[in-house]
């Protein structure tokens, strides 16, 4: 490392910030990239899951609340990518990449969604585990990023407060919607559990050394469960961890999450993500079309 | 409100409805992520004024809006044909959101004269959003009138806006089905 670079590195870890326009090293600069461009793919992914469910939302409300939720998760995609774009890669390339497998997005979008339960549970619990890690991202030492990121946590917390209120209509409804709700939290859990990643040593963790992200993994988790569990709890619902406790030191312990069928789905081998790689690469290819008009016209 | 008034606003609530329902297929697809964005939130507005509109209606025959909005059989819904149809060709989605446009626009402003207050209120307060549609529509009219495939596309649906309201394509009995889903699988008046 360059005495240039070192002192960049003691400047972002003492606090210090850095705009688009200022000198970065190259190293910080791609995993930047690399970083944000991946939270770009997951929201622009995350819409699959809860498109589907788009049309069968059972009252006006719902529908409402469901459109502009998936409507929110692309308006951030759209702006994450124009950092991305700012950094040197423009989003046109971020989408080749996405669709060719060549990047990734987050492993719970991965997933099939099965029943109405998952729209609540998507938006409940898959959305606060989000809003954990992107809270953090407001201390980034990139700050055009941590910039969007207030948006971006302020409306995704509308997000969970719909969640919450899908999951408590459905938690006092019927016997059978009860069971849409456990079932859910069921299939969820394991991928919830692994969404914050492996308990990698913060200061081994390349992305918290450069302060892209200002926590630890396993932070992100402990901050998830103390968070979350008691409330799921409250509500009358089980967790499928036999271990899951609270230690006397205010730790929670659980079962090891399958680290293996992490590293399996983001690598592209998940139930539904050829699926819905598929549809993302027809949908762009026949409106390819419609880009060349625009870009005519902008031309 | 008289008899045809009601049947008139029931009409356009279910163009909006089912044109919300159709352009909110666009969400997370669209040619575009601005488009994503405009097309979400045009969807969300149709269904906006659907559910004042159903309102409305249901107040004066004691119902609700979301079981004048999911509870009727297909074949007694009142939308014309030309939002019915799953249309995911960027160009005749555009055609249809410039015919529509045009025809609600002529349908608001006689709404606006009507002599009960509250109808002229809410097709003023409706014209107000639209008119953000039609221009939305007008600056993708503008971009693709030389297009062959738009042009072509607007021929086709044009006819069905005077197609009349008294039969349906199969494509709505499709749409109620997937629409319904979810409300039909517990009993009636479940909360969701």
């Amino acid at each position: 490392m360059t005495e240039r670079e070192q002192s960049f590195l003691e400047y972002v870890q003492s606090g210090g910030q850095v705009e688009a326009t200022d000198w970065m090293p190259d190293d910080y600069r791609a995993k930047l990239i690399k970083f944000i461009e991946m939270h770009g793919n997951s929201e622009l992914m995350g819409v699959l899951p809860e498109r589907e469910w788009i049309l069968r939302a059972p009252t006006l409300q719902r529908k409402l609340a469901l459109t502009a939720k998936v409507q929110d998760e692309v308006g951030h995609s759209q702006l994450i990518y124009r950092v991305v774009e700012d950094l040197g890669k423009p989003r046109e390339q971020c989408l080749d990449d996405l669709i060719s497998g060549k990047a990734k997005f987050h492993n719970v979008f991965h997933y099939p969604t099965k029943t109405w339960g998952d729209v609540g549970v998507i938006a409940w619990l898959v959305d606060a585990a989000a809003i954990i890690s992107q809270k953090a991202l407001l201390k980034c030492s990139y700050a055009p990023y941590a910039r969007i990121m207030k948006k971006i946590c302020w409306e995704e917390s509308f997000h969970i407060l719909h969640g919450r209120d899908v999951v408590l209509t459905l938690m006092n409804g019927t016997d059978a919607q009860r069971e849409l709700v456990q079932e859910a939290v069921d299939r969820w859990w394991g991928p919830l559990m692994q969404f914050h990643g492996n308990p990698i040593a913060k200061d081994e963790d390349p992305m918290y050394v450069w302060r892209i992200k200002s926590q630890g993994n396993e932070e992100a988790r402990q901050q998830f469960l103390d968070g979350y569990v008691p409330q799921i709890w409250e509500l009358g619902l089980t967790v499928p961890d036999a271990d899951l406790r609270k230690n006397d030191d205010g730790v929670w312990e659980y079962t090891e999450p399958d680290w293996d069928e992490l590293r399996s789905v983001v690598t592209g081998h998940g139930p539904k993500s050829q699926d819905r790689l598929d549809l993302r690469r027809k949908a762009r290819e026949s409106s390819a079309w419609v880009r060349q008009v625009v870009l005519a016209e902008a031309a | 409100m008289n008899e045809s008034e009601a049947r008139s606003l029931l009409e356009i609530a279910d163009d909006e409805l089912i044109l919300g329902w159709r352009d909110s297929e666009w969400t997370g697809i669209a040619p575009l992520l601005e488009e994503d964005v405009a097309f979400s939130s045009i969807a969300q507005n149709e269904i906006g004024h659907a559910r004042a509109l159903y309102e409305l209606v249901a107040g004066e025959q004691g119902t609700t809006a979301d079981e004048l909005a999911f509870d009727r059989a297909p074949e007694e819904y009142r939308c014309t044909r030309l939002v019915e149809l799953r249309l995911l060709d960027w160009e005749k989605t555009i055609a249809r959101h410039y015919l529509y446009e045009q025809a609600d626009a002529a349908r608001l402003e006689q709404l606006k004269q009507s002599d009960d207050a509250e109808i002229a209120g809410l097709a003023a307060k409706i014209d107000r959003e639209e008119a953000y549609h039609r221009m939305h529509a007008q600056m993708w009219f503008d971009r693709l009138k030389d297009e062959p495939r738009f042009t072509a596309a607007l021929d086709e649906l044009r006819p069905l806006l005077d197609a009349g309201r008294d039969e349906h394509s199969p494509e709505l009995a499709e749409l109620w089905v997937e629409m319904t889903m979810v409300r039909r699988s517990q009993p009636a008046g479940t909360a969701w």
